[in-house]
């Protein structure tokens, strides 16, 4: 039981996370008729799910609210600010109460019977009107909405174990009664003795007439959790007014009593001496109806759900098959047979694809991770009385899982940032000329093997001298320091810097900027600010795509190999080690540029480099600076699957991680950053 | 701690236990902290690490640390013979289970011993850190030690390491 209610609560989870994006969507176009279908559709399958695993009071509060939605959809309801402020207060109020189904807490009971009150009273309110407008049938806004009325007979005969999968047909039969003006018919089956009556069996079977606006399609989806397991028959019966109708209410009525099998046919017989004829039936209507509704299947067989852990077996299976792969070619290369050549080669190729299809299944859309702002901005850009667009760019980027895990903290904390300092109010935005609302742009692209992620916003900017000044009454900076601009906005990733002058509920504390910069750090990114005055802000995190594959360059020193990531390769050299050991102050001139370059055979201690050979030198780029770094022979490119190295070696921290070659060795993944740092600490030393 | 061995009074069981030798001295750990046993591979060393750190191997296709015992035993490095050999253990580090590779002289058997046997054993403790022995068990003539290996190679524990090497540099 612990298992199915995880499964729900995972379930729940999604359903509501896609609720949410389409109640933002819906906030902003309020007329969009699939978005309300959508709306509908999830509180559905939650009041649905939640009703099979006993949490009736999940249940009925998901039925009230979806009841508002279906009005919205059957065009008896506008959807209003109101409407939509209590849906995602309900929505919060869901998001803690699957948790909790009991409402165990005090808290959790109060928000509950406060929705529920301020949603009846916006179902009510539509009662009312709708009472008003009930002595014309076919009011103008039920038919031209969503088609006209018809009547249909419904003949539900639920198998006779369908309690045993936690269904309730009485869910069923009142949600047709939902659907219009109904006579309910129930019979129930004979049982011979009370001796063969057995309780958990189903023995009662419905005949529902319901006079309804709505489509057969939609009359179906009423049976949707029951379907599989019960007999169930939809007849149109193009005629209305039947329900009131005293001689059909005899009919009908009688069949309770003499225990008939309603005749589907004599019904229609009936309805056509006294109903009214329905004219036109909407087929364009009907139409849309059914493309909704294969749409929707189609999503339904496009995606599973499959345990990470088990990914990542798959990830680890397909790394070793690569290897394997890798040394079989190189068997190849020995032996030149011609048809182990064919072989190898055809293997090579299905590892790739393997490898390439096991990768994208890793990723998933940044677009995940960009919807759960969009509340964010809503929620904290009403609270500061701004006015915000918030726009994202490139949401189908895809990105590791893990990585987009990581990243969610940080980048709520920068759009917030954005949202308090950058931003102005209304007012001050009117005065300088620019448009009343500002914007928050959230923009991901690829760009080689990284991933960008941009936050935007156009707001004040971030004056570099006052972050000048800043730094210098904090002591991080002396007055003499020249410092480029974007060195100066470095400042704001230092602990405790905070320029805001008033400490807010959002932000500025000055916590917060160095916690970003470090998990981002963590995640092997980087981030940088632009920012001009007055015309708004610009940070870019640049991220790898993914932690777990890197193009590299193979290079050996001391007969061990190493992987230096190609991302930050520039340039290779051949130069003589007598350059390198009779240097005074360590720079090379290359191609008229001088480089700063360590020997890392030095620095590994390793034995020293031999005066009379040759070493290769790899200019790598660090931040703004290139480095160039000595290699004894370089070997290729090298498609790296990066391991841990574990904890053992959590102090040789240039070593980013392992991969293994094609030959079974082990080639070290260097991070060049860190190798520098260490450069930098050990000269620092000497110095001293 | 895991292995609380060292109480009498019990009515300890019956487990396997193998014992391996690191120059003339024996030493035995439970089985069930044995994974497998390696002849020694290639062997990468990772530059700037500890001495008994002797580098990473490639575990079909997992990246393993290997260990020195003979160097975090504080004695003298030796060559590999065709009897050296990689016991690859499941250690418990912090309440973390971590893969490490520990590089012995040779492996001598595989025995079952009632747990109740074994005798805790204060006068080794000059030796070695008494934390890292469990207790010791007599096999006729000569004596075992039990190792506790979750002590022995929890990775924390790197500084304490460098202490007992140091010391015996001393020596």
């Amino acid at each position: 039981m612990e298992e199915m209610k995880e499964t729900y609560i995972q379930e729940a989870n999604e359903l509501l996370e896609n609720l949410e994006s389409s109640l933002l969507s819906l906030e902003d176009n309020p007329n969009d008729k699939s978005n309300i279908e959508q709306v509908f559709r999830v509180m559905h399958t939650l009041k649905g799910n939640s009703s099979m695993f006993g949490l009736t009071k999940i249940a009925e509060f998901v039925h009230d609210l979806e009841t508002i939605y279906d009005k919205i959809r059957q065009g008896e309801m506008e959807l209003s600010k109101e409407i939509l402020n209590t849906t995602l207060a309900s929505f919060d109020h869901l998001n803690q109460i699957i948790h909790d189904s009991e409402l165990s807490e005090p808290k959790n009971q109060e928000n509950h019977v406060s929705l529920i009150a301020q949603i009846h009273k916006f179902i009510n309110k539509t009662g009312a009107e709708n009472t008003n407008s009930k002595p014309s049938v076919t009011t103008t806004n039920v038919s031209v909405e969503s088609g006209a009325l018809k009547t249909f007979h419904i003949h539900f005969e639920p198998n006779e174990e369908l309690f045993l999968d936690g269904s309730n047909p009485l869910f069923v039969i009142a949600e047709l009664a939902a659907l219009g003006k109904n006579i309910i018919v129930p019979h129930f089956k004979k049982v011979a003795s009370i001796e063969e009556f057995v309780p958990t069996n189903c023995i009662t079977y419905w005949d529902v007439y319901v006079e309804t606006t709505v489509d057969k399609t939609d009359v179906q989806d009423v049976f949707v959790f029951v379907e599989g397991n019960s007999k169930i028959e939809i007849t149109e019966i193009p005629f209305i007014d039947l329900i009131k109708n005293s001689a059909f209410n005899e009919v009908v009525l009688a069949s309770i009593f003499k225990d008939l099998k309603t005749d589907v046919t004599s019904i229609q017989l009936l309805a056509e001496s006294i109903g009214t004829k329905v004219t036109a039936v909407k087929k364009v209507e009907a139409v849309a109806a059914t493309e909704t509704k294969t749409e929707n299947k189609e999503k339904v067989v496009s995606s599973i759900r499959v345990a990470s852990d088990k990914l990542d077996e798959l990830m680890n299976l397909v790394s070793e098959l690569v290897t394997t792969q890798a040394s079989l070619t190189l068997y190849n290369e020995k032996f030149e047979t011609p048809e182990l050549e064919i072989i190898s080669e055809n293997i090579e190729k299905l590892s790739r694809r393997l490898r390439d299809i096991a990768f994208g299944m890793t990723l998933v859309p940044i677009n995940n991770m960009f919807s759960r702002f969009q509340r964010l901005v809503r929620d904290v850009s009403d609270m500061l009385g701004k006015e915000v667009q918030f726009v994202t760019e490139g949401g189908e980027t895809e990105l590791d899982k893990s990585i987009i895990e990581t990243l969610t903290d940080p980048l709520m904390h920068i759009i917030r940032n954005s949202l308090d300092h950058g931003l102005e109010t209304p007012e001050d935005r009117m005065f300088l000329g620019k448009p009343r609302k500002g914007t928050v742009k959230l923009k991901a692209f690829y760009s080689g093997i990284s991933v960008y992620v941009q936050i935007i916003d156009d707001g004040k900017g971030i004056d570099a001298e006052i972050i000048r000044a800043k730094a210098i009454s904090k002591g991080f900076l002396r007055e003499e320091d020249v410092l480029t601009d974007k060195e100066i906005f470095d400042f704001i990733f230092y602990p405790g810097f905070s320029t805001a002058a008033v400490v807010t509920d959002i932000s500025g504390r000055g916590v917060g900027m160095d916690v970003v910069k470090r998990n981002i750090t963590d995640l092997k990114g980087t981030v940088s600010v632009e920012s001009t005055v007055n015309v708004g802000t610009t940070l870019t995190i640049k991220l790898p795509l993914s932690l777990s594959i890197i193009d590299g360059l193979l290079v050996e020193i001391e007969k061990v190999n190493y992987i230096i990531p190609l991302s930050v390769v520039n340039k290779c050299y051949e130069v003589n080690n007598a350059d390198m050991l009779h240097n005074f102050n360590k720079l090379l001139i290359l191609e008229d540029k001088q480089v700063p370059y360590i020997n890392i055979r030095q620095e590994f201690g390793y034995e020293n480099l031999k005066e009379d050979e040759k070493s290769q030198l790899i200019v790598v780029s660090d931040g703004d600076h290139e480095v160039g770094i000595s290699v004894d022979y370089i070997v290729g490119e090298y498609q790296a699957v990066v391991k841990p190295i574990g904890k053992y070696y959590k102090n040789q921290d240039f070593i980013s991680g392992a991969t293994i070659l094609g030959d079974g060795s082990i080639a070290l993944v260097m991070d060049t950053h860190k190798i520098v740092e260490l450069y930098t600490e050990h000269v620092k030393m000497e110095a001293k | 701690m895991k292995t609380d061995v060292a109480n009498e009074n019990n009515v300890g069981e019956t487990k396997s236990f193998l014992s391996f030798r690191l120059g003339e001295e024996h030493f035995t750990i439970p089985v069930m902290k044995i994974m497998e046993i390696l002849e020694v591979p290639k062997i990468t060393k990772v530059p700037q690490s500890p001495n008994f750190l002797v580098g990473v191997i490639n575990l079909r296709g997992a990246v393993l640390p290997v260990i020195d015992t003979r160097i975090k035993f504080g004695m003298t490095q030796m060559e590999y013979t065709i009897n050296t050999c990689i016991l690859v253990l499941s250690v418990e580090v912090n309440d973390e289970p971590l893969v490490v590779g520990a590089l012995v002289d040779s492996v001598s058997e595989v025995f079952e011993l009632n747990e109740a046997t074994i005798k805790p054993s204060p006068s080794i403790a000059t030796k070695y850190r008494a934390d890292y022995i469990a207790g010791m068990i007599q096999e006729d003539d000569h004596f075992m030690m039990v190792l506790n290996i979750d002590k022995v190679f929890s990775s924390n524990d790197l500084e304490s390491i460098a202490e007992t090497k140091d010391a015996k540099v001393e020596e």
